[in-house]
């Protein structure tokens, strides 16, 4: 019941969006060419579909995207977590990283494009140089924050490092873990858009600035929703995963 | 042949760094501990008791002096001395069984199963094996953590104020579980504590210190069996002289004050 009322309720602003959008269309005087019919756009996504051309450059963008997304998550969390156990390893890294975070995505793409060509290679790249630092920084803070209370009771009980680190400091670090992991998910889009809007004949990405050149609104508007659905997809993906990987969360806050 | 003292510290000083001034926390320690005995520590906060206690554990190290435990001098923490905190520190992940079990080797499962079964019901949590600490009121973190604390059978368990975060009620029944399991187990125990009557209802002796530095000012032998009686005689009478250390104490807290 409470689900159901949670669904219902996230659903309210769309629902206010498409009625908005179909009373401009149909009663306003906004041109098809700036704002499609919702009927217009029905009949685009039935055209792409038989067409195969939405299956086939979805597919693609999700490749990269996968591609990208797992290794910037297991590069993420590895470094992340060296760095939360080392305070060595945190201070040779630290300023590198936090200099480096601070260039945006797009300034990476013309020197990418020279060292790695206008293949998969650069995109898969920019899709992990993206997604890398969220997940590594927030990786660092679960387990550099682990409470030292907690690993002096560990120490009592003559615990291995790496059984200190399964038992203590990964535990703890995983619902930061899972913020990281939503973060990068968050930025991961943009990159995969930023990198087929260059140098891309493929992808939801390409499509898009294709349609634009083309002034199909329309088009436009499908792959904005495909990329919208897909990242909400992908975000309670991971909201499944980590509520299992952390039941105790799920305790403390029915508790309140 | 066992030995005959649990513990036996021999004038231990510790010193810490404080803005490259070096301050003394605990000056002169001489304490002999037997088998079996449970000894109360009594002081204000800041006179070192914590940190006795954790180099008796092995956590920190100490200045100079010596420690022998269980007839071995203290290099580390063990399995033979187990600490019970004033904070649970129950890990928030791990079920009250597997807290419980925490120090206990798992390899064997089965071994592993009973030990920690044993020590669910030697502090009456049955049925709680499987919930999180979060789920547990202060009381019964607690008595997890004094399963943990036991759990490996140490010859030593050494309590850091356990039952200062707890109210007035949950305290006095918690102070008769720990004598009830003090008795089932013949464990000795060290206690630090900030209530004088929870001193003297516990211990057999009462180990008075002071602050800056931390020194023993006087052990007192509870060796009436009335003073077990709150509100006895005997009971007042010990209050008594243990207050006096403290009423002295007070004029030189206010002097640093100003």
């Amino acid at each position: 019941m409470k689900k159901v009322k949670t669904v219902l309720l996230g659903l309210i602003i769309p629902v206010l969006v498409v009625i908005f959008w179909w009373y401009a269309t149909n009663y306003g005087n906004t041109p098809e060419s700036i704002l499609p019919k919702i009927s217009t756009v029905g009949k685009t996504i039935g055209a792409m579909w038989t067409a195969g051309s939405l299956q086939e450059d979805l597919i693609i963008s999700l490749q990269r995207v996968v591609e990208g997304y797992l290794i910037s998550a297991v590069l993420g969390i590895v470094l992340g977590t060296i760095m939360g156990m080392s305070e060595t390893v945190r201070k040779i890294f630290q300023p590198t990283v936090t200099t480096i975070r601070q260039i945006p995505i797009m300034a990476w793409i013309p020197l990418l494009i020279l060292w790695c060509g206008i293949g998969e290679a650069s995109k898969i790249v920019i899709i992990v140089i993206a997604s890398f630092f969220p997940i590594m920084v927030n990786t660092l803070s679960g387990i550099s924050q682990t409470p030292l209370e907690y690993v002096e009771v560990a120490k009592l009980y003559k615990i291995s490092k790496w059984k200190t680190f399964i038992r203590v400091y990964l535990p703890h670090a995983l619902p930061h873990i899972q913020t990281g992991l939503k973060l990068g998910l968050g930025v991961l889009w943009m990159a995969v858009v930023a990198a087929e809007l260059i140098a891309s004949t493929s992808g939801i990405g390409y499509r898009m600035s294709y349609a634009r050149t083309l002034m199909q609104s329309d088009v436009v508007i499908i792959c904005m929703i495909v990329i919208g659905i897909i990242g909400i997809l992908m975000d309670k993906l991971l909201t499944i995963i980590f509520t299992a990987l952390t039941p105790w969360e799920r305790k403390r806050r029915e508790r309140g | 042949m066992a030995e005959e003292n649990s513990l036996v510290i021999n004038h231990l000083n510790k010193k810490f760094d404080v803005d490259k001034k070096q301050v003394e926390i605990l000056k002169d320690i001489n304490l002999t501990i037997k088998k079996g005995e449970f000894i109360t520590i009594v002081g204000h906060s800041g006179c070192g008791k914590s940190t006795l206690l954790k180099i008796i554990a092995g956590l920190v190290g100490y200045s100079e002096g010596e420690i022998i435990r269980n007839g071995k001098p203290v290099t580390g923490p063990d399995t033979d001395c187990g600490m019970v905190f004033q904070e649970h520190r129950l890990l928030p992940w791990l079920k009250i069984k597997d807290n419980i079990g925490f120090g206990l080797d798992k390899s064997d499962k089965q071994k592993w199963n009973e030990t920690v079964q044993k020590h669910i019901e030697l502090v009456k949590l049955q049925g709680f094996e499987n919930a999180y600490p979060s789920q547990l009121s202060g009381g019964m973190s607690q008595r997890a953590a004094i399963a943990r604390g036991l759990v490996t059978s140490p010859d030593i368990l050494l309590l850091d104020e356990p039952f200062g975060a707890l109210d007035a009620l949950t305290r006095v029944q918690m102070q008769k579980e720990i004598l009830r399991i003090w008795e089932e187990e013949q464990t000795t125990m060290i206690m630090v504590t900030h209530d004088i009557d929870e001193a003297i209802y516990l211990g057999n002796r009462i180990v008075v210190m002071s602050a800056r530095p931390g020194e023993i000012k006087e052990i007192i032998t509870v060796d009436s069996a009335n003073a077990k009686v709150r509100g006895s005689t005997d009971f007042s009478y010990y209050k008594q002289k243990v207050y006096k250390h403290f009423f002295e104490d007070e004029r030189e807290t206010e002097e640093y004050n100003i």
